[in-house]
C-alpha cells in the first residue's frame, strides 16, 4: 500500500464514517500507518489562550468547561458530535443504534490508545465501571467521579457487554489475535482485573473477579464469557428504560474513552497521566505558567492532526487576553466580553468570529416559597414587564439573542411559532389586576456576581429587572453571592427567584427540559390542582429552581424521553415548549453567542459549541 | 554581630502568628456561606451525590473536629488536596509551582524599586528643590496614586499592543518548554543553558515586575529622599562639614547609612504589599502564581487551597518582617535591644 493510497482510503472512510463494518476494518489497517500521516501535517504550534488553567486531565473527573476543552483533545467518544451541530456522527463506533433499551455499537479496529494499547470493547467496559461502579476495584471514589458518572451513564444503563448483533464483522483481521492472546485470559480481560501475561496474574485476576461477582451479583459485565474474539468490537448497552438521548451521552466529553490498562496503572492519577485515542496526546502541563503541551498523534484514527503541537494556556483577564492574540501572544482565544471582541475586531491581525451558542439564560420564579409566582397571570406579568430586549442589545450588548422557550434553535423540537415575550408594562398591569395584585408586592432575586456565558452582567441584568418591575409596583431586592454559595443557596430553594442559566452537555432537547423543569417525581406524586412542589419532596430534581411540577408538560417530557422517533420526538418538544412559554415558570432572557479570537494565520477553525475546540482540523498557513 | 538568641526569639514568635492565622482562616471559611461538597459536586449533581461527598470529606464531623485535624494536619505541612482548581493535588504541591512564580516576579520588582527609588530620593535630597527634584517628587506621586489595574493594562497597550516591543502576557514565549528545576524561570532557563529562552521569559517579565515596581520606587524614592534631608540637617552632619569633611558626596557616605534605617523599613513593609498586588500584576498580565491562585480558589471555594495560599502568605510576611529586623540591627546595633 503506498502513501497515497492510505491517504485516499483514510478520507473515503471518513465520508464514508457510519458506514459497513468492512471499511472499520479498513481503518485498522490504515490507522497505524503512522508515516503517511506526517506528510498531512504542515506543522507547527498552535497556542490556544482561555481564562483559567485546567483542573484535571481526567474526563471522569471534572464537570468543568474549562478542564473539558484540552480532554476533548485527547480523548475520543465512541460517537461524536458533528461539527458545530446536535446531530451525531461516528467516532470510536463505527456503526450504532438505539433500539428500544438496547444500544449496539460496531467498534473501529486498530485504534491505538496513546500508550500504545489497542482500543477495544474491554476498555469502554473498564471506562464505564471506573465512573458508575463503586465496587470496581478501580473505582476512584466518590469525591473524585464527577456528577455526570450517574448523570450521563449510570442512572440509565442497566449492563454494558462486549459483542452485539453487528459483531464487527466475521474474523476481522487485527481484533481477535493481536490483542486477545488467548481465550483463557480473554475472559479475565473483560473482568478489567488484569492484563494478559503470566499466570500468576490471571490467577490473581480470577480470584477478585470472583469476589467482585458476589458483591454486584447484577452486573452482567462480572460473568460475561465471550466465545468469539471479534466480541472485542461490538458492544451492547442495556438501558434500564426507553431513554432517547442516550446515544448523544455517550457522544459527551463526560463519556470519552478511557485505556483499561491506564485505569489500572494510574487510578486517580489518571488526572495527571491522561492517555486516550485522541488527534493530540499529553506532552507536559507546566503549571508554573498555566501552560498544557500537546502533540499530534502520528497515529490518529482519524482526519488530522495538521499541526505538530498544541499549547493551552491561561490568561485570567478577557483584555490582557486579547491583547496577547492581536500582539501575536497566541493563536485562538475564547471567553471574550464585549470590551474584549472590540480589540481583536479592531486589529488587521486577528479575527473574531461568533456563532449562536447553545445555551439559555433565565430568571426562574421560585413557585414553591412565593406564593404570588403561583398565579400563571403574575408569572407572565413580569415576563411582559421585564425589558428582555434591553438586557440583551444593552446589558449584554448584543452578545446573545432573546429567548421564547427554555432552548435554542439548533436544538431538535425548537419551536419556531414562539416569540419572545414584548416589553409590555400595560398588559402586565392588567395581568397584575386582574391575578389581585394591582398594588404590587415585594421579592428577593438572588443572582450571582461574575459573568457567565449564558448571563454576562449579571447585576446590571438584575437591577434592569429590578427597575422594569419597580414601573408595574413590585419592588425587588437583589441579593448577589458568589456562584458556589448561590447555586448551594438556591438549590435549597431559599430563593424568591434567581437568575440562572445552563450550557447544554449532549444537545438534546431532554438535557434542557427535563434537566431544568421537570421536577423528576411521577406525575401521581403531584399534588391535586398544583402546578409546584416543595424542594423538600422526596427525589425532587434541585435543578428545577422553579420548582415547578406541570404534570401536562411532565407528561410530554417523559414521552419525548422515550421516544426514539426524531421527527415523533421533534414534535413533542414543540409542545413542551409552547407549554412552557405559556405558563411561563421562568422569564426566558437569553442565549449567548459564542466568541472567539483567531490569528489570520490559523486556518480552517471552527466554533463547536458542544464538543469543542476542534484543533485537530486546524492548520497553520503562509 | 546578630545574636542567635534575637533570631531564635522572633523565630518562635512565629508560631502564635501562624497559630492565629490559620485559626482565623478556617473560621472565616467555615463560618461563611457555601458548601465544599457542593463545589466539588458542581451545578448537575442530585443532593444525595453532594451527601456523599460531603460524608467522605469529613464534612459532616462537628466542626471543633475538622478544625482539630485541620491543625494536626496543618503543622504536618499537609494542607489537604485542591477541590477544584488543581483536583486532587496536594496543596503544598500546587504551592511549590506557583510560589517562586509569584516571589520571582515580587523580588524583580522590588529591585526596580530600588534601584530607581533609592538614587531618585538622593537626587532629590541633594538638589532639593531643583528640577531633578520636582520631577522625580511629581513621579513619585503619580507612582503611588496610579493603581495596577489601571497601569498594568495601559502599559500592555502601549508596549504590546501598539509598540509590539513586549509580549502582552505570560512568563515565557509557548514555543519553549521549560522543564522547572526551581520553577524561578529566569534562573531555569539559564541553568539549562537555553539562552533564547532565556531572553523570551526576561522580556515577558519585564512589563509586570515594572508596573508592581512603580509604586514601591515611589514609596522608597520619596522616604528616602525625606529620610535623607532629616540626616543632612542633624548636628552631626554639619560638625562633619563645619571640619571640612570634603564634598556634599563625601557627606553623603555619613548621612546614607542612617538616613537607610526608615527606607529599610518601607521596603519591608513593601515587600508585603508587593505579594498583595501580585495579585492584581498576576491577573492583569496572565500569571500564574500564588495571587492569581488565591483569587480563583476564593471565588470558587477550593477551601484547601485559600487555607494553605493564606498560610502561606503570613508566612512569607512574617519571614520579611524578620530580615528586616535584622537589617535593623546590623545597620543600628542598639535596636537588637
Amino acid at each position: 500500500m503506498t502513501s497515497n493510497d492510505t491517504s485516499v482510503s483514510r478520507r473515503s472512510l471518513l465520508k464514508a464514517a457510519g458506514g459497513a463494518a468492512a471499511s472499520a476494518s479498513v481503518a485498522g489497517y490504515v490507522g497505524t500507518g503512522s508515516m503517511d500521516d506526517v506528510q498531512d501535517q504542515e506543522g507547527g504550534t498552535v497556542t490556544y489562550a482561555r481564562g483559567n488553567d485546567s483542573g484535571t486531565l481526567d474526563p471522569q473527573n471534572t464537570t468543568s468547561g474549562e478542564d473539558v476543552k484540552v480532554i476533548n483533545q485527547m480523548y475520543d467518544t465512541l460517537i461524536d458530535f458533528e461539527p458545530n451541530q446536535t446531530s451525531l456522527q461516528a467516532g470510536l463506533a463505527t456503526e450504532y443504534s438505539l433500539d428500544g433499551t438496547t444500544a449496539t455499537l460496531t467498534l473501529r479496529e486498530g485504534v491505538q490508545f496513546h500508550n500504545g494499547e489497542e482500543f477495544t470493547a474491554s476498555d469502554f467496559i473498564a471506562t464505564y465501571r471506573r465512573f458508575t461502579d463503586s465496587d470496581y476495584q478501580y473505582y476512584p471514589g466518590d469525591e473524585y467521579i464527577s456528577a455526570y458518572g450517574p448523570f450521563t451513564l449510570g442512572n440509565w444503563v442497566e449492563s454494558v457487554e462486549p459483542g452485539g448483533a453487528a459483531g464487527g464483522g466475521a474474523g476481522t483481521t487485527a481484533g481477535g489475535t493481536e490483542t486477545d492472546g488467548g481465550t483463557t485470559t480473554e475472559a479475565a480481560m473483560v473482568d478489567q482485573e488484569t492484563t494478559t501475561g503470566t499466570g500468576t496474574e490471571t490467577a490473581a485476576g480470577t480470584t477478585t473477579a470472583a469476589e467482585d461477582g458476589t458483591e454486584t451479583a447484577a452486573g452482567g459485565t462480572e460473568t460475561v464469557t465471550p466465545t468469539e474474539g471479534d466480541d472485542q468490537y461490538g458492544l451492547t448497552i442495556e438501558l434500564s428504560q426507553q431513554y432517547a438521548p442516550f446515544l448523544r451521552n455517550l457522544a459527551m466529553f463526560a463519556s470519552s474513552v478511557l485505556s483499561r490498562q491506564a485505569i489500572q496503572e494510574y487510578g486517580t492519577d489518571l488526572n495527571q497521566n491522561p492517555v486516550g485515542t485522541g488527534a493530540f496526546q499529553f506532552e507536559n502541563w507546566d503549571q508554573g505558567n498555566q501552560r498544557i503541551r500537546l502533540s499530534a498523534n502520528g497515529d490518529y484514527w482519524g482526519e488530522g492532526p495538521f499541526v505538530d503541537e498544541v499549547v493551552f494556556t491561561a490568561i485570567g483577564q478577557n483584555t490582557s487576553r486579547a491583547q496577547t492574540l492581536v500582539s501575536g501572544g497566541a493563536d485562538i482565544i475564547d471567553g471574550l466580553g464585549a470590551q474584549s471582541s472590540q480589540i481583536v475586531d479592531n486589529s488587521d491581525a486577528t479575527e473574531l468570529i461568533r456563532t449562536q451558542g447553545i445555551n439559555i439564560g433565565y430568571m426562574a420564579f421560585n413557585m414553591a416559597r412565593f406564593e404570588p409566582f403561583r398565579d400563571r397571570r403574575v408569572r407572565q406579568a413580569i415576563s411582559y414587564a421585564v425589558d428582555t430586549e434591553a438586557i440583551v442589545n444593552t446589558i449584554f450588548q448584543g452578545i446573545a439573542v432573546q429567548a421564547s422557550q427554555p432552548i435554542p434553535e439548533q436544538v431538535l423540537g425548537y419551536n419556531e411559532e414562539l416569540d419572545p415575550y414584548p416589553h409590555d408594562p400595560e398588559q402586565a398591569q392588567s395581568l397584575l389586576d386582574e391575578a389581585g395584585y394591582g398594588d404590587g408586592f415585594e421579592f428577593e432575586l438572588a443572582t450571582f456576581q461574575n459573568p457567565r456565558t449564558y448571563n454576562p452582567s449579571p447585576i446590571q441584568a438584575a437591577q434592569t429587572v429590578r427597575s422594569n418591575l419597580d414601573e408595574v409596583g413590585i419592588s425587588v431586592t437583589v441579593n448577589q453571592q458568589p456562584f458556589n454559595p448561590f447555586l448551594e443557596y438556591t438549590s435549597q430553594g431559599q430563593h424568591d427567584a434567581c437568575f440562572l442559566g445552563w450550557m447544554t452537555d449532549n444537545g438534546d432537547p431532554d438535557n434542557f427540559y427535563y434537566a431544568l423543569l421537570h421536577p423528576g417525581i411521577d406525575v401521581e406524586d403531584v399534588p391535586e390542582g398544583q402546578d409546584w412542589v416543595s424542594f423538600d419532596t422526596e427525589g425532587f430534581n434541585t435543578t428545577n429552581r422553579a420548582a415547578w411540577a406541570n404534570t401536562e408538560f411532565m407528561e410530554v417530557v417523559e414521552e419525548g424521553q422515550g421516544t426514539l422517533d426524531e421527527d415523533q420526538r421533534a414534535e413533542l418538544y414543540r409542545e413542551a415548549g409552547q407549554i412552557a412559554h405559556d405558563e411561563a415558570p421562568w422569564v426566558f432572557i437569553d442565549h449567548a453567542e459564542e466568541l472567539r479570537g483567531v490569528a489570520n494565520r490559523i486556518g480552517n477553525f471552527q466554533i463547536a459549541p458542544i464538543s469543542g475546540p476542534l484543533l485537530k482540523r486546524v492548520r497553520i498557513q503562509g | 554581630m546578630i545574636s542567635k538568641r534575637f533570631v531564635i526569639k522572633r523565630l518562635l514568635l512565629l508560631v502564635p502568628v501562624l497559630f492565629g492565622v490559620a485559626t482565623f482562616v478556617f473560621a472565616i471559611l467555615h463560618l461563611s456561606p457555601g458548601d465544599p461538597a457542593r463545589v466539588i459536586a458542581g451545578q448537575r449533581a442530585s443532593e444525595e451525590f453532594v451527601r456523599q461527598i460531603r460524608t467522605e470529606l469529613g464534612l459532616n464531623d462537628p466542626i471543633w473536629v475538622q478544625y482539630g485535624r485541620f491543625l494536626f494536619e496543618a503543622v504536618q505541612l499537609d494542607f489537604g488536596q485542591s477541590y477544584q482548581i488543581q483536583r486532587g493535588q496536594p496543596v503544598t504541591e500546587v504551592l511549590r509551582y506557583k510560589l517562586p512564580v509569584t516571589l520571582e516576579m515580587a523580588i524583580y520588582g522590588q529591585l526596580f524599586g530600588i534601584l530607581l527609588g533609592i538614587p531618585a530620593g538622593l537626587l532629590g535630597a541633594v538638589k532639593q528643590d531643583a528640577v531633578s527634584d520636582h520631577v522625580t517628587r511629581i513621579g513619585a506621586l503619580t507612582g503611588i496614586s496610579v493603581p495596577i489595574y489601571w497601569s498594568g493594562p495601559l502599559v500592555i497597550l502601549l508596549f504590546a499592543q501598539v509598540l509590539g516591543w513586549f509580549p502582552a502576557s505570560g512568563r515565557i514565549a509557548s514555543e519553549f518548554s521549560i522543564e522547572p528545576i526551581t520553577g524561578v524561570i529566569t534562573f531555569d532557563t539559564l541553568i539549562s543553558g537555553n539562552f533564547a529562552a532565556f531572553q523570551s521569559a526576561a522580556m515577558h517579565l519585564l512589563l509586570p515586575s515594572l508596573v508592581i515596581g512603580i509604586y514601591s520606587m515611589a514609596l522608597i524614592s520619596r522616604m528616602m529622599r525625606s529620610s535623607m534631608l532629616e540626616v543632612i540637617r542633624q548636628d552631626y552632619m554639619r560638625t562633619a562639614r563645619a571640619k571640612g569633611q570634603g564634598s556634599k558626596i563625601t557627606v553623603m557616605k555619613h548621612g546614607f547609612q542612617n538616613a537607610l534605617i526608615p527606607v529599610v523599613t518601607v521596603i519591608g513593609i513593601q515587600f508585603g504589599s508587593l505579594l498583595g498586588g501580585a495579585v492584581l500584576t498576576e491577573t492583569v498580565f496572565g500569571i500564574a502564581g500564588i495571587g492569581t491562585l488565591l483569587v480563583r480558589a476564593i471565588q470558587v471555594g477550593d477551601y484547601p487551597i485559600v487555607q494553605g495560599t493564606v498560610l502561606t502568605f503570613a508566612f512569607l510576611f512574617t519571614m520579611v518582617n524578620l530580615l528586616v529586623d535584622i537589617t535593623y540591627s546590623y545597620l543600628d546595633p542598639r535596636i537588637e535591644q
